[in-house]
């Protein structure tokens, strides 16, 4: 099998020289039949990849210990789990996971695009597969995965690092990596505008899905770093600058910025030559990073080992990258010239400079400073290092800075800003910010990082609320829907701006975790039995320790009693977990008691001398508001989600409708945002819900008793009950409505449509109409109760079936002004 | 065109002259010098009371902690334990918790001073490394 692995590496080296040349050749010559023959070629590659990674991961599976890689990373104790995730546990094995995806991504992203950017794919084959010559050249003179033992063959294997057999641990990698090996896909369409000259905005369009989606699963990965940090490592934090966590940093910096400023190139023309610079710059930094924990340049307490082979083709790599790609700038540049100049400091394209600015600056640093102790010693001899704190000196204003941006380039207009708009735009924010600052002084916070953080916090969520409420305010009265059709629209029309506006929500959120941090309490203690130590608001009692054994490691837990106000809240059990054949590396389980206001965060530090008299040394921390983090996360994958759906997703709330045939589809999200807010406002609405008369009139005919029964009481409160049943004055109210009408002599079907007109929908029926549009009303309770990434996919693609070949024309808009207002605000970026 | 670019090259010149005087100036106070036990031990005095990071191996045996409290007792040594000879040898004090990885023989880095009478660890600053015999040695400790 492994003979079989080495032969599929080298095969993949072959195709991928082949893919690469014969485009070129196929693009010089303009001749279609070799460029197919290169994509053929390409294609190949990604086939022999997956083969290839079949084989490795079966020889996991099987225990085939003869391979070396195989030897290292697992053994035949492992659950089946690890022993698939042992692939990307090592060095060799990731090398070769990074070319199996990006033969992968590469595929996708060629496929997609080759119609559209005919004259493009070409050279984006020629330079991924480049990309992937190099790795797999790698791959096969020095990190073969498939080096067997020449010899004698060991009976099992070394098994994975037991800190790795962490759930976290196995998604981490690969989300890390899926971010990093994204980012190649954009540098190679840019590097193809280059070389091709098309340097019109078209390569954007075809790179921003893959920037944003890299980008997410870069964010992904550094934020399950965190968590495994934090959950895993217990130390308290979530966050050392460590040199690893930083080389995933670096290119998320740089890939944030290309995202911003590719809005401005497309809006204003600007900023060509930055934006080129931006996608080369990250694909380098990702490449950087790899060598920087991978070689042993930098050392850090979990880069992989030392290797001077390795340092020395990453860094002959990375001079043809940086020769190759500027050259070609400096190559294009009178075709990179832009269009237009900035016309104030106080306009939106303005503020994304300075955002871009700083986002580079702070790679810029965060490199220097990773750098730093390799640097110093180069030059001075003296290896100086420089600590946590030194990063956070400087990280700490710049963050903040930064989140200041974040509500402040919003509210800011294109091309120049008038002094009526400012005053119009800042009102609400800065109040918001003001009032925040006001009440946080008042109460006495004396962290002045958090402090300002939080205040930026409120001025954020001002400028983000004022942004919907006005968008959707302008939308509602062009389109005449209800607000919250309105709403959706907007954001259909804008998926990009306003799923932009709620990542922005996100990262404030992880913003308040990180100000949280300000407030941390910490303390180191050695407990005897029966002893107890304060923090906090806790108490904490060390109730002993105990041994035991399940077969695949020995644990030792402590057993600690947290009291509360006097009151035992809650029991813990921190433990040291020693993995066979890891017993010098005992993995720490972090007791966590959650809350969305604080954590309490015990690690037993076990010593072999405490167990006889059952004392705990134990590191005890109050972490304010770390769970933020987390979901600002969630938050951020949202807003990316909905930035990143098909247009087509949001077709039924972007018509503009005219009022009859707008009934169902208002009635509809309505009906499903109502849901919604029912769901956070029900105790805000049980205060309309008055008891009614209790006299219910008996139904004067069928009619009116079945409509009783399908019909429910709209006051919020009560659970959807039934007329028949409901005894509040709502109800009455509707009863009395409905004995009318009935009275009146009209149909059901008369007396649906004179309720939906009466309530704007149709939530006052117990379940919505079974046909065409409002069957997805079902939908909505679901949308509500996952706010999943896939399900607000899956859910919304549903929806969008549902409206083909159903859509109303849209009617001609009231008024021209408006309209063009609509436009001017709603112009979608995408 | 030559007055926008006198602005603009002297707001950069500001910028850059502020930025690297700002870095100068929390260089400073940051940085922690990173140094062998035997590039320490020849000149002590000088180094003493500067911020270290001193490299070294955990003499074996040497570890002792006061009953029932976290206050410690190490010697470290130049090279590893079992090389020919050991090198120089420090007396370490510190109080609080140490990583699992903190044994006998264990490489260890420590933050801290040099004092007259050892070297005073500050607080977290223990960071060892295990003789590990994986690659993929992952963190054994943070500060």
């Amino acid at each position: 099998m492994a003979s079989l692995g080495t032969f599929l590496l080298l095969a993949a080296f072959v195709a991928c020289s082949y893919a690469a040349v014969i485009s070129v050749a196929g693009a010089r010559r303009g001749s279609r039949r070799l460029i197919e023959s290169g994509i053929g070629a390409f294609y190949l590659v990604c086939a022999l990849m997956t083969v290839a990674s079949a084989v490795i991961v079966n020889a996991f599976l099987t225990g085939d210990y003869s391979i070396k890689y195989v030897h290292n990373y697992s053994d035949s104790v492992q659950p089946l789990f690890y022993k698939i995730t042992s692939y990307w546990g090592g060095l060799d094995g990731s090398i070769m996971f990074w070319v199996f995806l990006l033969s992968v991504f590469g595929s996708i992203a060629v496929y997609v695009n080759r119609e559209r950017h005919r004259e493009l794919i070409p050279y984006v084959v020629a330079v991924i597969s480049t990309v992937q010559m190099f790795f797999l050249y790698l791959m096969v003179v020095h990190k073969n995965p498939f080096t067997t033992f020449l010899t004698e063959v060991p009976a099992d294997g070394r098994g994975l690092n037991p800190l790795l057999q962490n759930y976290w641990m196995v998604i981490h990698p690969p989300s890390l990596y899926t971010g990093f090996v994204g980012m190649t896909i954009p540098y190679a369409f840019g590097m193809a505008a280059l070389i091709t000259g098309h340097l019109d905005d078209s390569w954007l369009r075809a790179v921003r899905r893959w920037t944003m989606f890299s980008w997410i699963f870069l964010s992904f990965g550094l934020t399950l770093g965190m968590i495994w940090a934090y959950e895993e490592l217990g130390w308290g934090g979530f966050w050392g600058w460590d040199p690893v966590e930083n080389a995933g940093l670096l290119p998320w910096f740089t890939a944030t910025a290309f995202l911003h400023s590719v809005i401005v190139q497309e809006r204003r023309s600007m900023l060509r030559i930055w934006n080129v610079t931006l996608v080369i710059v990250t694909f380098f930094l990702t490449i950087f990073g790899t060598f920087m924990t991978r070689s042993g340049v930098v050392q850090s307490v979990h880069a992989f080992g030392s290797d001077v082979v390795l340092a020395r083709l990453f860094t002959g790599f990375m001079i043809v990258i940086l020769t190759f790609s500027f050259g070609l700038v400096i190559h294009r540049l009178p075709l990179l010239r832009a269009r237009n100049e900035f016309d104030s400091w106080l306009s939106r394209e303005a503020a994304f400079l300075v955002n871009n600015w700083i986002l580079l600056f702070s790679a810029l640093f965060v490199l220097f400073a990773t750098m730093f102790p390799t640097l110093s010693e180069a030059v001075t001899g003296n290896r100086l290092t420089v600590g946590p704190p030194f990063f956070n000196k400087w990280m700490a204003p710049i963050g903040l800075f930064l989140l200041f941006l974040t509500g402040f380039g919003p509210l800011l207009a294109w091309r120049k800003s008038t002094l009526s708009n400012l005053r119009d735009q800042f009102l609400w924010p800065t109040l918001a910010a003001l009032v925040t600052g006001g009440v946080l002084v008042a109460l006495g916070v004396r962290v002045w990082s958090s402090g300002l953080c939080f205040a930026m916090s409120a001025f954020v969520t001002g400028t983000i609320t004022q942004e919907f409420w006005r968008g959707a305010n302008v939308r509602r009265g062009v389109t005449g829907t209800d607000v919250f059709t309105a709403l959706v629209g907007l954001v259909g029309r804008n998926k990009r701006r306003y799923g932009g506006y709620i990542v922005h929500l996100g990262i404030m959120l992880m913003f308040l975790g990180f100000a949280g941090s300000g407030f941390k309490q910490e303390q180191q203690v050695q407990l005897k039995v029966g002893q107890e130590t304060t923090l906090g608001h806790y108490t904490i009692r060390n109730d002993g320790v105990k041994v035991s054994d399940d077969g695949q490691k020995q644990m030792v837990t402590g057993y600690i009693s947290v009291f509360r106000d006097g009151k035992r809240i809650d029991t813990m059990y921190p433990a040291k977990w020693f993995f066979r054949k890891h017993e010098a590396e005992p993995t720490t389980e972090v007791a966590i008691r959650r809350s969305f206001a604080e954590d309490l965060y015990i690690v037993l530090a076990f010593q072999p001398s405490d167990l006889s008299t059952q004392s705990a040394s134990l590191q005890i921390n109050v972490n304010p508001l770390v769970d933020w983090v987390w979901f600002g996360f969630a938050i951020m994958a949202l807003g990316t989600g909905i930035a990143l759906l098909p247009e087509r997703t949001y077709a039924f709330a972007l018509a503009k409708l005219p009022e009859a045939a707008g009934a169902a589809a208002t009635a509809s999200t309505t009906v499903g945002l109502l849901l919604a807010l029912w769901l956070c406002a029900t105790p805000l609405l049980a205060a309309q819900h008055e008891a009614g008369t209790g006299v219910m009139l008996k139904p004067i005919n069928p009619l009116e008793a079945t409509m009783r029964d399908e019909m429910a009481c709209t006051c919020g409160s009560c659970e959807h009950e039934a007329l028949s049943k409901c005894p509040c004055s709502a109800a009455d109210q509707m009863r009395g409505e409905l004995r009318t009408q009935v009275e009146l002599g009209k149909t059901r079907e008369e007396i649906i449509s004179h309720f939906i007109a009466l309530f704007g929908g149709q939530q006052f029926l117990r379940s919505p109409i079974d046909k065409g549009f409002n069957r997805l009303a079902w939908l909505f309770p679901y949308l509500v109760g996952t706010i999943g990434l896939v399900v607000v996919g899956v859910t919304a693609r549903r929806w969008s079936r549902h409206q083909d070949g159903s859509d109303p024309a849209p009617a001609e808009p009231p008024d021209r002004e408006i309209e063009e207002r609509l436009d001017d605000e709603l112009r979608n970026l995408d | 065109m030559t007055h926008r670019y006198i602005k603009i090259g002297l707001t950069s010149a500001v910028l850059v002259l502020a930025f690297t005087g700002l870095l100068w100036s929390t260089l400073r106070e940051g940085t922690e010098y990173f140094k062998y036990v035997d590039e320490v031990l020849p000149q002590r005095q000088s180094w003493e009371g500067k911020p270290l990071q001193l490299k070294g191996y955990v003499v074996p045996g040497s570890r002792l902690r006061k009953p029932d409290t976290l206050e410690w007792r190490f010697k470290v040594q130049n090279n590893p334990a079992r090389s020919a000879e050991s090198g120089g040898v420090v007396d370490v004090s510190y109080t609080g918790i140490v990583p699992d990885t903190f044994k006998d023989e264990a490489e260890v880095v420590l933050r801290g001073q040099l004092g007259p009478d050892g070297f005073h660890v500050v607080k977290d600053g223990v960071v060892a490394k295990c003789p590990s015999k994986y690659e993929a040695a992952a963190a054994a400790s943070k500060s």
